[in-house]
C-alpha cells in the first residue's frame, strides 16, 4: 500500500517500573498499534538511561523503540491513548520512511558515481605508459 | 525557543562581515591573521564535511554518540563554523538533535 508510511515510536517508562512491568507497557502499546491496523516491524528494548535532563522527578527512564507500518490516523490514536497511559514519561514519533527512502536513493546515486569514476581515469594512464615505453 | 534565538545572535555577531559567509572555513582564517596582523592559525580546521566524509546520508536522531559531538556541556547546537559540516548536514545534525532533545536523550541549553 502506497499509504502506509513508517514511523518510529520512541517512549520512555518510568524507572520504578520493573522489567516485566516494561514488558507489559510494550505489549500494551504494541496493542494500541494493532488495533489500529499498523504493523510492527521492531521492537527495541534499550533498557535503563540516564535522562540528559529530568523529566518529572526522573532522572533515567526505560527507552523502548519501534518500528512501525501504517496510515496517518494510526499515529494521531497512538499517540492520544499513550499520553493518557500512566508509567509512560516521554514519548516520540518520527516517520522514517521517506528520509530513509532518500539516503537510501543517495547511497545508490554515489555508488553508480563511483563506479564510473574508477573506469574513466585509467584509460588515458595506459596511453601514456605505452608512449613512454 | 529564546535560547536558540540567542544563540544565533551571538553567531551572527561574532562571524563579521557578511563577505565570510559564503566560505566559512576560509573568511575565518582570514579573519584571524588579520586581527593579528600576521600569519597565525589558531588550530587547522576540518574542511570537509565530517558527514559528506563519511558518507553519512540519514542523521539518526537516536544516535546519541554522534550527535553529542555537536552539543556541548551547555547544550547548545555548535554553528557550522566549528566543525566544517555542509549545510545540508548541518540542518540533518540540528533536527536530530532537537529530536533527541524532546525524548531527554541529549540536554536542552542549561544552567
Amino acid at each position: 500500500m502506497s499509504q502506509d508510511r513508517v514511523y518510529e515510536v520512541l517512549f520512555v517508562a518510568d524507572p520504578n517500573l520493573g522489567e516485566p512491568e516494561v514488558d507489559a507497557l510494550t505489549t500494551l502499546v504494541q496493542g494500541y498499534i494493532e488495533k489500529e491496523g499498523g504493523r510492527i516491524q521492531k521492537v527495541e528494548k534499550w533498557g535503563k538511561k540516564r535522562l540528559a535532563y529530568l523529566v518529572g522527578k526522573h532522572r533515567e527512564g526505560s527507552y523502548v523503540l519501534m518500528t512501525v507500518e501504517g496510515g496517518v490516523a494510526l499515529v494521531k490514536e497512538v499517540e492520544r491513548r499513550i499520553r493518557v497511559t500512566d508509567g509512560i514519561i516521554r514519548f516520540i514519533t518520527v516517520r522514517v520512511d521517506e528520509e530513509l527512502r532518500k539516503a537510501e536513493r543517495r547511497r545508490a546515486r554515489r555508488a553508480v558515481v563511483e563506479s564510473k569514476r574508477k573506469v574513466r581515469p585509467r584509460p588515458p594512464v595506459e596511453d601514456v605508459e605505452e608512449v613512454e615505453l | 525557543m529564546s535560547g536558540f534565538g540567542g544563540g544565533g545572535g551571538g553567531g551572527g555577531r561574532s562571524f563579521g562581515g557578511g563577505k565570510d559567509r559564503g566560505k566559512p572555513g576560509a573568511g575565518r582564517g582570514g579573519a584571524a591573521g588579520a586581527k593579528d596582523g600576521g600569519k597565525r592559525y589558531f588550530f587547522r580546521r576540518r574542511k570537509v564535511c565530517k558527514f559528506c566524509a563519511d558518507k553519512i546520508d540519514y542523521v539518526d536522531y537516536k544516535d546519541v554518540k554522534l550527535l553529542s559531538g555537536f552539543v556541548p556541556e551547555r547544550g547548545k547546537i555548535l554553528p557550522r563554523r566549528m566543525f566544517g559540516t555542509c549545510a545540508e548536514h548541518q540542518r540533518k545534525v540540528t533536527l536530530a538533535i532537537k529530536r533527541a532533545r524532546a525524548i531527554a536523550l541529549l540536554p536542552f541549553a542549561s544552567e
